[in-house]
């Protein structure tokens, strides 16, 4: 760990330099089911910095959605505070767009284009429809969509949509892009070609996104930085680098050697889970 | 391997070993069809419309054949052909226009009153729990209560005339077209209600663009059900109390051909009915399907 980060530091800015994007402090999240209340996290911290790929990875359990619909503005912490830019968040907005795992999150009334220029003029980032058109195509191109802005939702693979998803979200040029595991309802080939699609884009303008996945290698890969949680409830395990991992050494000694020591911390868990689980049987 | 296997009762089955392959070039596929287009008379046959249109033809010449054939006594049941041009003569030549316009008016009215008054009840329904308790208690006990029944009440309060149509019509239209709204805006997906606030939308706005074309397939099959309840009701109001109301509608033609035992003007009336209801129901209704719900793949 501490070699990694001295590597590091001549190629990243000291953290010192730079101001947070997000902090999230010491947030403890709970929602109410029908019989419950639920801890989903319980005092869990960390920065974002800008240009971070920083990704949420945990087994399901650890309240990373929870967290990310937290910062999203969709929940209030009943402990600690989440602050944009210095900022508390009290609400849903266009400075933190989502990008959901579901296909449904596209407008099914609205073509490819529409979705875009939709989420543009009601988010305030365009008053004028001509250059809401210009923003829409450019994104349309950059992920690969050119000749289907006029296609209807419901036209598209499962793929094509998450791409439009995404689209929209970077065209609305966040401070943070929020990414729920928007992979992992596609088929494995779809995956991997997404997450390296995504990598390029933000080779482009080092856009600042915060990713949920419960898929360790999907972490590594596309993080560049993971915070490991524990499950019921959520609690902060470890925050590892991972800048230099892609899918070009998938595999590698240094990979495996990563992805076993994330495995093993929440292996630790799946046991004692399990242990709970059937204590709760009998 | 075999014998240890034979020992028990059921040899289980082996794995075949075979020599691997890859194809080098894949040359045009032998097959000679990919895809080949039907014939004429199948694609014909394809369309929707012309196998309803043979349907209709047929029951058309069923009824010719039988009153023709079998001699049936005109004023119980004329010809098809009888009651046909009867239908023309008083659409062209006598004021059956006028009765079927002034039908159309009121409807459009009570039509458009029940919309505007379903609309602010959804409006306070998706703002307060109140309102939406409201909604399915008022639904609850005013949609099975059919518009024709409050007719009398109508006629004491508001007299005869189109006033007492509208308030039925309202009636008939009102709880249909709120009750299926609402239940289609509580079954908007999660995803989509995130999106909606995600981009910044709250109140009237995210209710008019995201809500309601979310709920679109509900609050068209609301307004199609408000729309054929309606449609009864007024012809059924006008039966009843059309004759004292001097001016008179459809349902009015209809009780006065009975009543001067004009039975083909009967079922010219009838026929009027049933192809304004059939055109409401698949022209504009179904246009409008077509150009939103279909199109966007919420709805086949």
């Amino acid at each position: 760990m501490d070699t990694k980060n001295s590597t590091a530091a001549g190629s990243t800015p000291a953290v010192a330099d730079t101001k947070p994007i997000l902090e999230v402090d010491g947030v403890t999240l709970q929602y109410k089911t029908k019989e419950h209340l639920i801890t989903a996290t319980y005092r869990v911290g960390f920065d974002v910095y800008p240009a971070d790929r920083f990704v949420l990875l945990g087994p399901s359990g650890c309240g990373k959605s929870t967290l990310l619909k937290g910062i999203a503005g969709y929940m209030k912490p009943v402990e600690g505070a989440i602050r944009l830019k210095g900022r508390e968040i009290s609400d849903p907005g266009p400075d933190r767009v989502m990008v959901f795992q579901e296909f449904d999150q596209l407008l099914p009334w609205k073509t490819v284009k529409q979705n875009i220029t939709f989420a543009l003029r009601n988010g305030g980032k365009s008053d004028n429809a001509a250059e809401a058109d210009d923003i829409a195509m450019e994104y349309i191109q950059k992920v690969k969509l050119s000749g289907f802005e006029d296609t209807y939702p419901h036209m598209l693979s499962g793929g094509m949509k998450q791409r439009v998803a995404i689209a929209r979200g970077m065209a609305m040029e966040p401070d943070v892009l929020l990414m729920d595991e928007p992979f992992a309802a596609l088929d494995a080939l779809t995956r991997l070609q997404m997450q390296k699609e995504l990598l390029q884009l933000w080779e482009d303008t080092h856009f600042t996104v915060l990713f949920v996945t419960h898929s360790i290698e999907e972490a590594l890969i596309v993080g560049s930085r993971i915070l490991v949680l524990s499950p019921h409830p959520g609690q902060v395990k470890a925050e590892l680098n991972a800048f230099d991992l892609n899918h070009e050494n998938v595999g590698t000694k240094e990979f495996v050697e990563v992805q076993q020591r994330i495995h093993d911390m929440l292996f630790a868990d799946r046991i004692l889970e399990d242990e709970i689980q059937t204590g709760d049987k009998g | 391997m075999s014998t240890s296997s034979n020992n028990k009762k059921t040899a289980i089955p082996q794995l075949v070993l075979r020599p691997e392959f890859e194809v080098s070039d894949i040359e045009q596929a032998q097959t000679s069809e990919v895809a080949r287009k039907l014939s004429t008379l199948e694609r014909i046959w394809n369309i929707d419309g012309v196998r309803k249109f043979v349907i209709l033809l047929s029951l058309v010449v069923a009824w010719q054949a039988y009153t023709v054939g079998f001699d049936v006594e005109p004023l119980m049941l004329p010809s098809f052909w009888v009651s046909f041009s009867t239908l023309i003569r008083d659409l062209f030549y006598s004021d059956l226009i006028w009765k079927v316009w002034f039908s159309i008016k009121v409807l459009l009215i009570g039509y458009s009153a029940g919309l505007f008054l379903a609309a602010v009840l959804i409006l306070w329904a998706t703002v307060s729990r109140f309102g939406s308790d409201f909604i399915s208690m008022a639904t609850a006990m005013f949609n099975p209560l059919p518009a024709i029944a409050l007719l009398p009440l109508a006629m004491l309060w508001f007299g005869l005339g189109t006033a007492s149509l509208v308030f039925v019509l309202i009636h008939s239209v009102l709880w249909a077209v709120a009750l299926s709204t609402h239940s289609g805006f509580e079954g908007v997906s999660q995803t989509l209600r995130m999106i909606g606030r995600n981009y910044g939308l709250k109140g009237f706005g995210y209710v008019w663009k995201i809500l309601v074309p979310a709920a679109l397939p509900s609050i068209l099959a609301g307004m199609k059900i408000g729309w054929a309840f309606a449609w009864r009701t007024l012809i059924g109001a006008e039966l009843v109390f059309g004759a004292s109301s001097g001016s008179g509608g459809l349902g009015w033609y209809i009780f006065e051909s009975s009543q001067n035992i004009d039975t083909d003007g009967v079922f010219a009336g009838l026929f009027m009915v049933i192809l304004i209801g059939f055109f409401v129901e698949n022209v504009i209704f179904r246009n409008i399907e077509r150009r939103t719900v279909n199109r966007w793949g919420m709805q086949r």
